[in-house]
C-alpha cells in the first residue's frame, strides 16, 4: 500500500521556522512507523534526521508525536495509524534537528529525585532479600524505558518545564515504595515542592501516552497521597 | 539551537489526548466562566449602590446580561460541570488504586452530569418561552 508521510521538519542552522515535508512510500501494513522513516532516509532525503536504537521497543529513543498523539514509532504499525500519517517532534523539549529533541531537561528532571537506591545499613553477604509482595508493590513503575513519551504530553509540562514532569516521579515511585529504601523522605521532600506533584491536574496524557502501559497517573496519584499522609503503603 | 522549547496554545491543542483532556479543559473553561459570572454580580451590584444614581445604566446593562437565558444555562452547566468533574478528581485522590479505572469513572459522572444538567436546563428554556 502507499502512504503518505507528513513530516514536521526543522534544521536550525538553515530554517526560521519549522515546515512539513510530505513523502510518499511503499509500505506493508504490518510495517512501523519506523521503517518508513528509514525507507525516506535511505531513498529519497538523507537529510531526514531522527533518533533510534534497539528499534523494539526497549531502548527509548524514538518517541515522536504520531498523529497528534506521542508514540514509539518502533511499536506504531501502519495497518493502526492509517495511510496518511503525520510526525513530529515531541513537544515541550527544544528541537535540535527534525525529529530529534535535546533530551538534556528531561534528564536533569530524572536526576533531581534521586533515582538510584539509598540504604547506608550494612549490606548483607549476598543480596537484600526482598518478599515477592514487596517486589509487587512498585512492579508498575519498574518498566519506565525514559523515553519522555509521558513527560512531553503532559499540558503542565507544556505550561512550565519547571515541573519535573510524570517520567521523573514514576521514577521516584519506583524507590518510594521499594522497602530495601531508605531515601523515600528525601524524595517526597524533592516532589512536594512547587514543581513537583501538585502540578499533576489528573489529565491522564501520561498513562495514554506510555508505550509500556505504565499507569503514570495513579503513581503520580500515589505518591501526592504519601505525601499528604505521610503514609507509604 | 532553540533552547526555550515553548508549546504554543493552537500546538497544545492539537494534541489528541482524548476525553480526560477535555475534561480538563472543560474543568478550566467552567472556572473562567464561573468567576466571570460572580465578578459581573459583584461589579452590578457595585455600581448599583456604591455610586449610586449616576451609573444605574451599568448595573442594568451587566444584570440583563447575565439574567438572560443563554447566560443562566451557560452558568448552570459550568457549576454542574466543575462540580462533578471536581468529585471525581477528589475520590481519585482519595483512593490512587481507582485512578485505573478513570474511563469508568467519566461514564458515571456523564450519566449524573447529563439528567441533572439537561432537565433544569429544559425547564428553563420552555419555561422562559
Ligand atoms: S528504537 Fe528503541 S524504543 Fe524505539
Amino acid at each position: 500500500m502507499r502512504v503518505r508521510v507528513k513530516i514536521r521538519r526543522f534544521n536550525p542552522e538553515q530554517d526560521r521556522r519549522p515546515y512539513w515535508a510530505t513523502y510518499t512510500v511503499d509500505a506493508e501494513p504490518t510495517d512501523r512507523v519506523l521503517d518508513l522513516l528509514v525507507q525516506i532516509k535511505s531513498y529519497q532525503d538523507g537529510t531526514l534526521t531522527f533518533r533510534r536504537s534497539c528499534a523494539h521497543g526497549v531502548c527509548g529513543s524514538d518517541a515522536v508525536v504520531i498523529n497528534g498523539r506521542n508514540r514509539l514509532a518502533c511499536k506504531e504499525l501502519v495497518q493502526d495509524v492509517g495511510r496518511s500519517i503525520q510526525i513530529e517532534a515531541l513537544r515541550g523539549l527544544p528541537v535540535i534537528k527534525d525529529l530529534v529533541v535535546d533530551m538534556e531537561p528531561f534528564f536533569r528532571q530524572y536526576r533531581s529525585i534521586l533515582p538510584f537506591l539509598i540504604n547506608d545499613e550494612p549490606a548483607p553477604y549476598d543480596e537484600r532479600l526482598q518478599s515477592p509482595e514487596a517486589r509487587a508493590r512498585y512492579d508498575d513503575t519498574t518498566k519506565c524505558i525514559l523515553c519522555a513519551a509521558c513527560t512531553t504530553s503532559c499540558p503542565s509540562y507544556w505550561a512550565s518545564s519547571d515541573y519535573v514532569g510524570p517520567a521523573a516521579i514514576v521514577q521516584a515511585h519506583r524507590f518510594i515504595f521499594d522497602d530495601r529504601d531508605r531515601g523515600a523522605q528525601a524524595r517526597l521532600a524533592i516532589l512536594a515542592e512547587g514543581t513537583g506533584v501538585w502540578r499533576c491536574h489528573t489529565i491522564y496524557n501520561c498513562t495514554e501516552a506510555c508505550p509500556r502501559g505504565i499507569q503514570v497517573t495513579q503513581a503520580i496519584g500515589e505518591v501526592k497521597k504519601a505525601i499528604t499522609t505521610g503514609e507509604i503503603r | 539551537m532553540s533552547k526555550i522549547a515553548r508549546v504554543s496554545l493552537p500546538n497544545a491543542v492539537a494534541y489528541r489526548g482524548g476525553q480526560p483532556m477535555i475534561a480538563w479543559l472543560l474543568h478550566r473553561i467552567s472556572a473562567i466562566g464561573i468567576v466571570v459570572f460572580v465578578s459581573m454580580h459583584i461589579w452590578a451590584a457595585f455600581f448599583l449602590y456604591a455610586v449610586a444614581g449616576t451609573t444605574g445604566g451599568v448595573a442594568e446593562a451587566l444584570t440583563e446580561f447575565y439574567e438572560a437565558l443563554p447566560m443562566q444555562v451557560f452558568v448552570l452547566f459550568c457549576i454542574l460541570y466543575h462540580a462533578i468533574n471536581g468529585l471525581r478528581i477528589v475520590i481519585l485522590d482519595m483512593w490512587p488504586s481507582l485512578y485505573r479505572y478513570n474511563r469508568e469513572a467519566m461514564w458515571v459522572q456523564w450519566a449524573i452530569f447529563l439528567p441533572l444538567f439537561l432537565l433544569p436546563a429544559a425547564l428553563m428554556i420552555l419555561g422562559g418561552s
